[in-house]
């Protein structure tokens, strides 16, 4: 039933046609081709200026070896053996983003399935709405209290305050994804377990969470793309032994003057992960990020 | 018996208990903070007495205000508009026959998972005066370079400029999303009455996607109002303090200046608008979650 239901889901999607004429179809791919170099031409940009030198990067060349010699001195500089900061920032950054992905994938699993399997006399649309309202809220609005409450708790430039900040923003997107796959997942299975006498737990431990991997998987890439991008708090909460790569990062520039080169490497540093992750997910990129109003 | 069983306050509470303590009580306290005069100025604990309304009548007569919400809105609008332009055209770019079509997509969602703080150095590369790569394109056409690092207005639009590359894509999937729901029958018999593609755009397409691009609007709105990385990661806010968003002011008054009761209620008139936003949005989406 599984695949019956991924191949519906997956099947080519229909599309308008394209009129017969050549020359439609020609302006179609030149239009088709600009978008995807605007979309890649930072990328690449950054790319070519991580293998530059200092003075090299101050000139609009593009084409290495005819027009600049590739160097790799930005990335051994980085990456080294010597970069002790960044090492520590990036082992901060996979402690966090996993701490978080975890809790928030658990969590949001168990409530996912609440709210698709079960009836609540508040709703479920209003508990879903409530759920999802938190990613209306500004941030900035709930640093201040956070910062004064992880400061009593004596949990300021820990890994453990920024897994339960990272926890908290990244909840709301588990929650939504898990609910809406139980939630067009048929229930016969698990009716029939009832039938034969399992209770709720069982159900869920032995017959759902088994035929939920897929959507726990995007479920955690998605947590654990946001928990790694996350500066704002970290940047309040965690400025030195818990700093994340994404706080070096921010402190580039005030280190060691505007150096292109260092910077462009670092920048790719902190967004590769990600990025590549994201392709994984296609499917659940569009009702996550439009949190379930649009079916992707 | 099985909907209503007593087993679903089990699965249900852990999320619910969390989202309570870590976003509704942070919710409660900044609001109680928003009438104290809570600040930090011995670097090490803060304190606060209670002073009713007085940080929410400072907050007319703060002169940095009204700058900062002129960034704001400007981001915010501009952003909007483009994100929703570009969006809508690439949706309609890729809703055509073309092979190989997933893999396009895979490639224009990828700036959405970049991190804002790298996307500000990203800018800073980009739009750099003398050799960045956007000022060359421009000289090779023939035009002078854009001050974007120093002038105001062209700091801003830099700023404009990266966010609507980044979150554009966000407009495309959903746009695409909600124009590949459109049952194929429609285009057909628009077709058998006009030959013209763009008459098929505005009569079928448009009215069709309409409802979605009202939702993404709306999320576009608060989520632009929050920018906040890449001012800060690419200008410092500056040149001046030019690219100093609303959220940006609340930040450096609240955690660089330590002034925490003024920062937090600067920060609920932000989270009066979101309140207010995410209320018309899930009147609107919420049957989904039925």
């Amino acid at each position: 039933m599984a695949t019956l239901k991924k191949e519906a889901v997956m099947q080519p999607v229909r599309a308008v046609q394209i009129g017969r004429s050549p020359l439609a179809r020609i302006l179609l791919w030149v239009a088709v081709l600009m978008a995807v170099i605007w979309v890649l031409y930072p990328f690449v940009w950054a790319v070519i200026t991580s293998f530059k030198t200092q003075r090299e990067a101050l000139e609009p060349t593009i084409v290495p070896f005819l027009q600049f010699q590739p160097s790799a001195e930005n990335w051994s500089a980085e990456l080294g053996l010597g970069a002790r900061e960044t090492t520590l920032a990036l082992g901060n950054s996979i402690a966090i983003s996993i701490g978080a992905t975890v809790l928030a994938t658990v969590l949001g699993t168990l409530t996912g399935y609440a709210l698709a399997r079960f009836r609540y006399g508040i709703g479920n649309r209003n508990i879903v709405s409530w759920v999802l309202s938190q990613r209306f809220l500004p941030p900035v609005a709930t640093l201040i209290p956070f910062f004064l409450v992880l400061q009593r708790l004596q949990m300021i430039d820990t890994v453990p305050g920024l897994i339960l900040v990272n926890t908290t923003f990244t909840l709301p997107f588990a929650i939504l994804i898990m609910r809406d796959f139980f939630a067009d997942f048929p229930d016969e299975i698990e009716e029939a377990a009832l039938v034969d006498g399992a209770n709720p737990l069982q159900i869920f431990l032995r017959v759902a969470l088994p035929l939920a991997t897929p959507a726990i998987t995007a479920a955690a890439i998605i947590c654990f793309a946001f928990a790694w991008n996350e500066y704002l708090f970290a940047s309040v909460i965690a400025p030195k032994d818990a700093k994340p790569y994404t706080f070096l990062v921010a402190s580039t520039s005030t280190v060691r003057g505007v150096h292109f080169g260092y910077l462009a490497t670092r920048m790719l540093i902190a967004i590769t992960l990600p990025v590549v992750l994201s392709l994984f997910v296609q499917r659940y990129i569009v009702r996550g990020l439009s949190l379930g109003a649009v079916k992707g | 018996m099985y909907k209503k069983s007593r087993a679903r306050y089990f699965f249900l509470m852990p999320g619910v208990v969390w989202i309570l303590a870590f976003t509704f009580f942070p919710l409660i306290f900044s609001l109680y903070l928003s009438f104290t005069n809570a600040n930090m100025r011995n670097f090490t604990q803060a304190t606060w007495n209670l002073v009713g309304f007085q940080n929410y009548a400072s907050i007319g007569s703060d002169l940095r205000v009204g700058e900062t919400v002129v960034t704001s809105l400007y981001l915010t609008v501009g952003s909007t508009l483009l994100t929703l332009t570009l969006g809508t055209f690439l949706a309609w770019l890729f809703n055509h026959d073309l092979p190989g079509l997933r893999i396009f997509r895979s490639i224009l969602t990828m700036p959405l998972f970049a991190a804002p703080i790298a996307l500000g150095f990203m800018g800073l590369i980009l739009f750099n005066e003398t050799s960045g790569s956007i000022n060359s394109i421009i000289r090779g056409l023939g035009g002078t370079g854009v001050r974007w690092m120093t002038d105001s207005w062209s700091a801003r639009t830099a700023v404009l400029l990266l966010d609507t590359w980044q979150w554009s894509p966000f407009v495309f999937v959903i746009i695409l999303a909600a124009m590949q729901s459109i049952p194929e029958e429609l285009y057909e018999a628009a077709r058998l009455d006009t030959g013209s593609g763009w008459a098929v755009f505005r009569s079928i397409t448009f009215p069709l996607i309409a409802p979605a691009l009202g939702t993404v609007a709306l999320l576009r709105l608060v989520e632009t109002f929050k920018i906040l990385d890449i001012p800060f990661s690419m200008l410092g806010g500056g040149p001046g303090s030019a690219t100093q968003t609303y959220s940006y002011y609340v930040y450096i008054t609240g955690l660089r200046n330590f002034n925490m009761g003024y920062a937090s209620a600067l920060a609920y008139i932000l989270v009066i608008i979101a309140i207010i936003i995410s209320t018309v949005y899930f009147w609107r989406v919420r049957a989904r979650f039925e």
